[in-house]
């Protein structure tokens, strides 16, 4: 018996190596628009799928997108399901504690706060208010950190969930990333209160600590891909004419 | 989307008509029907390794020699109270971390295991990489286990429900031990056995809309993002928060199935009680 199972696992060994070495697996969250999302033919598209694939095409990978729910994707990221995360990750120190990021794509975004028209939200004297964010975001920690004493703080599975809600009344306030929120306020159904916050580093791919070499290639793709302006037309083409950021 | 059609058809169906076919029929919700197959597969596959752990147990349970029945009953009574959702998330990670420590053992050499930073697994070889197949066959052998232990009691009780008297006088006809438990006990036993096994039936299907716990793109995670509300012409049709319409298409497939089911117990019924018991026979 015991033979029989040393035999499996050689053979799961061996194959599994064999994938390592030949594609890199990219995981995204898939519902986080323009970012990420799902496209009406139910594959992964957005900013961060349109730049993996300059990368990987820069780099020479053969690459694999694939989605994971945002609250286990650096855990599963950690335990090896996948190479690398290009998920709207900001930079921050708590994360880097565990994973390691490469060079940003994105600069640091101000984070914004969004209420229903004409809520009349009074940021000085905020109390008793239900304040929304996507658990295990930066914006959820602020939220924690400034919000938790007078005020219940409501974490959601995806930010989508958040806003619907808010919508529906059950939130006050929500605090995201602005460049999410931008086009939802445009819609005229939500609309900015108070002032930015700037919370967190820049966006950028997350990787396994022990991951050196790949990092490296990444950083040289994605340098190549600042320098030629791709990165750059790619966030003017999803984010509403942004930028240029990074082409000097 | 429906170019192909006649025009006259396309006239006499309106804008409105067209438009709802071409959104419930583009790609996004062609793989929420095709993601049907994974519910169709563990629910199928589950029940399948339920009956059989279920026979196993209540052979077990029956079983003359005292260990034998003591692992019989000890299973049927701690998975049956083990909450299904825990053990469903817990069997398919204790199974990969088994797979990958005995993997370590064979293949982590000293160098990659001090190359390796992460706690876990103990080197990048011994890493197992899970997706969907392998994530199904174990969410079925889980429900397999968890409802096998359901399925014990109920073969369990069917099997001393059958007439003493019919196994004394296929004793009493010279049949041996195994020609009586399979020609006549377990033979005999299903009439009794399938009212308790169309209920553990119900609930296998009803668990299978955890399957989206183990990262399977099922039928229940495509309903939660399709119902996601959507802000952005670049992402697709702009709507509000639907989740309650696709929660109401499961809803009713989920009574479908139910009603289906039961027209199916009923013939299995008739099935099993032939030239049995008139009773059966309804």
């Amino acid at each position: 018996m015991k033979k029989i199972l040393l035999a499996a696992a050689a053979i799961l060994a061996l194959s599994g190596v064999a994938q390592a070495q030949d594609t890199v697996r990219i995981a995204t969250e898939g519902a986080y628009a323009p970012w990420n999302f799902l496209d009406d033919a139910g594959k992964p598209a957005g900013y961060e799928i349109d730049l993996a694939n300059a990368i990987c095409a820069k780099a020479g990978f053969t690459c694999e997108i694939l989605t994971n729910e945002w609250d286990s994707i650096i855990p599963n990221l950690v335990a090896g399901n996948y190479d690398v995360i290009m998920a709207g990750m900001s930079v921050t120190d708590e994360r880097k504690q565990t994973v390691d990021f490469a060079d940003e794509y994105k600069p640091v975004d101000p984070s914004r706060f969004v209420a229903l028209p004409n809520a009349g939200i009074d940021f000085a004297a905020l109390k008793g208010k239900r304040v929304g964010a996507q658990g295990g975001t930066i914006q959820e920690g602020y939220a924690q950190e400034h919000f938790a004493a007078d005020n219940t703080v409501v974490a959601f599975g995806t930010a989508d969930q958040a806003m619907a809600d808010l919508a529906a009344g059950n939130l006050d306030i929500i605090l995201a990333d602005g460049a999410y929120l931008e086009p939802i306020v445009a819609t005229g159904q939500v609309e900015f209160v108070g002032e930015p916050v700037e919370i967190g580093g820049g966006v950028a791919p997350a990787l396994r600590k022990d991951e050196g070499e790949l990092k490296g290639k990444i950083n040289e793709a994605l340098t190549a891909l600042k320098a030629d302006g791709t990165v750059d037309t790619l966030i003017a083409k999803w984010f509403d004419g942004a930028g240029p950021f990074y082409k000097k | 989307m429906f170019d192909f059609l006649p025009q006259w058809m396309r006239d006499g169906l309106g804008d409105d008509v067209l438009f709802w076919l071409g959104y419930l029929t583009n790609g996004k919700h062609l793989t929420w029907y095709a993601s049907l197959q994974f519910t169709v597969f563990a629910a199928v596959f589950g029940s399948l390794l339920a009956v059989t752990f279920g026979l196993l147990g209540a052979t077990l349970k029956n079983s003359t020699f005292p260990p034998a029945r003591l692992i019989g009953t000890i299973y049927a009574s701690i998975v049956r109270g083990v909450p299904d959702v825990l053990f469903f998330i817990f069997f398919p990670l204790a199974f990969e971390q088994s797979v990958e420590w005995v993997m370590a053992s064979q293949v982590c050499t000293p160098e990659t295991l001090a190359a390796q930073s992460a706690a876990w697994p103990p080197c990048k070889e011994a890493n197992w990489l899970l997706s969907t197949p392998e994530y199904l066959v174990m969410a079925s052998v889980s429900l397999g286990i968890i409802y096998g232990a359901f399925a014990t009691n109920v073969i369990h009780g069917a099997l001393r429900a059958v007439p003493k008297g019919q196994l004394e006088a296929a004793r009493a006809y010279g049949m041996s031990a195994s020609q009586v438990l399979w020609r006549i006990h377990i033979r005999q036993m299903w009439v009794y056995a399938l009212p308790g096994l169309s209920n553990v039936w119900m609930l296998i299907i009803k668990a299978t809309s955890l399957l989206s716990l183990l990262q399977i793109a099922d039928i229940v995670l495509w309903a939660d993002r399709l119902g996601a509300p959507n802000f952005l012409k670049s992402v697709g049709l702009v709507h509000d928060d639907w989740r309650w319409r696709y929660y109401l298409v499961l809803f009713v497939f989920y009574i479908l199935v139910t009603l289906v089911s039961e027209k199916g117990f009923n013939v299995l019924m008739r099935w099993a009680g032939r030239g049995i018991l008139d009773e059966s026979r309804r």
